[in-house]
């Protein structure tokens, strides 16, 4: 057993990151504990509606002039970022451990997808380009050109704390806006540690900006007329709050909502390598993820298929490492918070007395080390699961997978569109033709064909459908260039 | 110990890279008229640790199978000892050399397998590393 030195030794105050300068907050402070070790890291301050407003002025006074700056000359600053967030690779990845709870791996893991949407928005001198075709009619041609907007901002969740921004934020600046980042209240360092690299990597000031705070914080970005557009990750009732609010505001929007994802097992499965991956969908990042296995459906009539499935991700589930992330044998932390332990431990009471067996009993807790319990718990897994119960429709953000069965394809598929959500969905499988009508058919954004976690890479959108997205142009790769660009067109005759 | 995660194979790899460079820089001051090659191991060794840690940096991903992968791996199969007593004489030294590049190559050879349908590159590395210490056993030898 090693555990890892942690990288934060004494409690952070952390500040607004404002206009290329760090601002003390005059508002409220929390603290932001450690949920292995449940020893306070840092505190946190809610920004004042003064100092919200002051760095929207900032963001936009730096606009005009970044603008004008050539893409290469903006590439190159992102260049520079990444190159800052290859050097602190290891400390990035370690603070995401201590404000989160994930494992080390887990959170390299998240670093380097954070860092690979620096890599895919440094080629915007290619991607931003328009188009254009001569004589239109003649002596006329037409082009298009792609153009930003000014300020954006960012309504980030906690439970990818260093990541969920870079979805959005280099392609943002990367076209020529300005951005303002609102990491979560509940794990904001990762962001501030971003931050320290941009103003390292010399972005202009007013560029990229931090503001630290929660739900009131971001109740001012949104209403502020000089934010012309949001990206957030959240739940679904607040993000369709704010799909609705930008809308009759006239912001462009990408707001991503919750999730509730099933994981087809098909009767020809290859088990031995369909475990490790369910036990990274079902129990990865501790359950906290929109694209985490939710429903296990287990498809067909062959009860000894069914027994042998159960069986082995029982066993596997089972001896599942819980412990301190940064301890590098433990594969799976705790709870981000004592109030998310909480609300699990409040499904599993559901699912027990709605009817569901309950066959691993997470709430049993078992660590690797000496840790408060406070926000551990083990893997739960219920059998007998139907569709109707509350585990089965209802987003846990937990450690609790449901096994339930259906009897055919056709049936498996029935029960995933009963389903409100639609943000992933995968299946497991030997045979093409069901795979080929999985994703032909499965009203979801992101499929996974024998993959657990179907987490699009930083060149492809980060899809959903239904009640787990609302808009139209998604985070990441050649769509979010759209999202931060006005499409304008141009005719012209010269005589 | 059972290693179970990426981060454990990888922090395994480092340190058996690390153990096997004071080995050979042990050696390098103990038989003076080898010095350069026992040298020019232990600095193949410092790179194989870059190497490995550098491509772990940039192929891991929090949605693919590194927690769940690597049963089956204990670190007692690969137990290298790096000590020389006062009486272990040159031929001896060499002996355990060998003895020690065996345990290290059959180490990578093991972990490269069980993370070839994950961690893209890795096992590419773990395999080149496997080849040169095999080539350098026949080195080890020709020195015997």
């Amino acid at each position: 057993m090693a555990i890892l030195e942690e990288p934060i030794k004494k409690t952070l105050l952390l500040k607004n990151y404002i206009g290329g300068e760090w601002v003390e907050s005059k508002g409220e402070f929390h603290d932001i504990i450690n949920p292995a070790t449940c020893k306070t890291i840092s505190k946190v301050p809610s920004s004042t509606k003064e100092e919200v407003n002051e760095a929207v002025k900032k963001a936009n006074k730096a606009y005009p002039e970044w603008r004008r700056t050539p893409p290469l000359a903006r590439v190159r600053r992102l260049f520079q970022l990444k190159e800052l967030l290859e050097e602190n690779f290891e400390e990035l990845s370690r603070i995401q451990t201590m404000e989160h709870g994930k494992t080390i791996d887990e959170s390299r893991g998240e670093t380097r997808r954070g860092i690979e949407n620096v890599e895919v928005a440094a080629g915007i001198p290619s991607l931003m380009m328009g188009y254009n075709l001569e004589d239109i009619a003649t002596g006329i041609d037409e082009y298009l050109i792609r153009q930003p907007l000014g300020v954006f901002s960012c309504i980030a969740p906690f439970n990818f704390p260093f990541m969920v921004p870079l979805w959005f934020a280099p392609y943002a600046v990367a076209t020529g806006n300005c951005v303002i980042i609102k990491p979560s209240p509940r794990d904001p360092i990762s962001q501030v540690k971003i931050a320290e690299l941009v103003d390292e990597a010399d972005f202009p000031p007013g560029v990229w900006n931090i503001v630290q705070g929660g739900a009131e914080v971001a109740e001012i970005l949104l209403e502020h007329s000089d934010i012309k557009g949001v990206c957030f990750v959240g739940s679904t009732p607040v993000a369709k709050e704010i799909y609705k609010r930008c809308g009759q505001m006239g912001k462009r929007v990408i707001a991503q909502g919750s999730a509730k994802n099933f994981i087809l097992i098909m009767p020809d499965a290859n088990l031995e390598k369909t475990i490790p991956a369910l036990m990274t969908s079902f129990f990865g990042n501790t359950g906290q993820r929109c694209l985490s296995g939710a429903n296990a459906v287990v498809v067909g009539k062959d009860d000894v298929f069914y027994k042998n499935f159960v069986e082995a991700f029982l066993s596997a589930a089972s001896k599942i490492k819980v412990g301190y992330g940064l301890d590098d044998g433990v594969q799976m932390g705790p709870l981000q918070s004592k109030k998310a332990k909480e609300r699990v431990l409040g499904f599993i009471e559901k699912g027990v007395s709605e009817g569901a067996k309950i066959i691993l009993d997470g709430r049993k807790v078992k660590i690797t080390g000496n840790y408060p319990e406070t926000c551990f718990l083990n893997p739960t897994i219920f059998e007998e699961v139907t569709v109707d119960m509350s585990i089965a429709k209802e987003e846990i953000f937990g450690p609790v997978a449901n096994i339930m069965r259906a009897k055919d394809l056709d049936e498996a598929i029935d029960m995933i569109h009963a389903s409100r959500y639609g943000n992933a969905a995968s299946i497991f499988t030997s045979n093409g033709k069901f795979a080929r009508e999985f994703q032909y058919r499965v009203k979801c954004g992101n499929i996974g064909i024998n993959i657990g976690i179907a987490a699009p890479m930083a060149f492809f959108p980060f899809s959903g459908m239904k009640d787990s997205f609302f808009g139209i142009l998604h985070g990441q790769g050649k769509e979010a260039i759209r999202f931060f660009t006005e499409s304008k067109v141009v005719i012209q005759r010269w005589w | 110990m059972h290693l179970q995660t990426a981060s454990q194979v990888i922090n395994y790899a480092v340190e058996l890279e690390d153990k096997s460079t004071k080995f050979y820089e042990d050696l390098a001051e103990k038989f003076e008229e080898q010095r350069e090659t026992f040298l020019s191991l232990a600095k193949e060794n410092k790179k194989n640790k870059l190497l490995i840690q550098r491509t772990y940096n940039e192929v891991v991903s929090d949605a693919l199978e590194t927690g769940f992968s690597f049963g089956g791996l204990y670190t007692d199969d690969y137990l290298i000892e790096i000590n020389l007593t006062q009486n272990e004489n040159y031929s001896d030294a060499l002996s355990k050399s060998l003895e020690i590049e065996e345990k290290i190559q059959k180490f990578y050879v093991n972990t490269a397998e069980k993370s070839k349908s994950f961690l893209a590159d890795v096992p590419r590395i773990f395999e080149k590393i496997a080849k040169k210490r095999d080539e350098r056993k026949e080195k080890l030898k020709s020195l015997l």
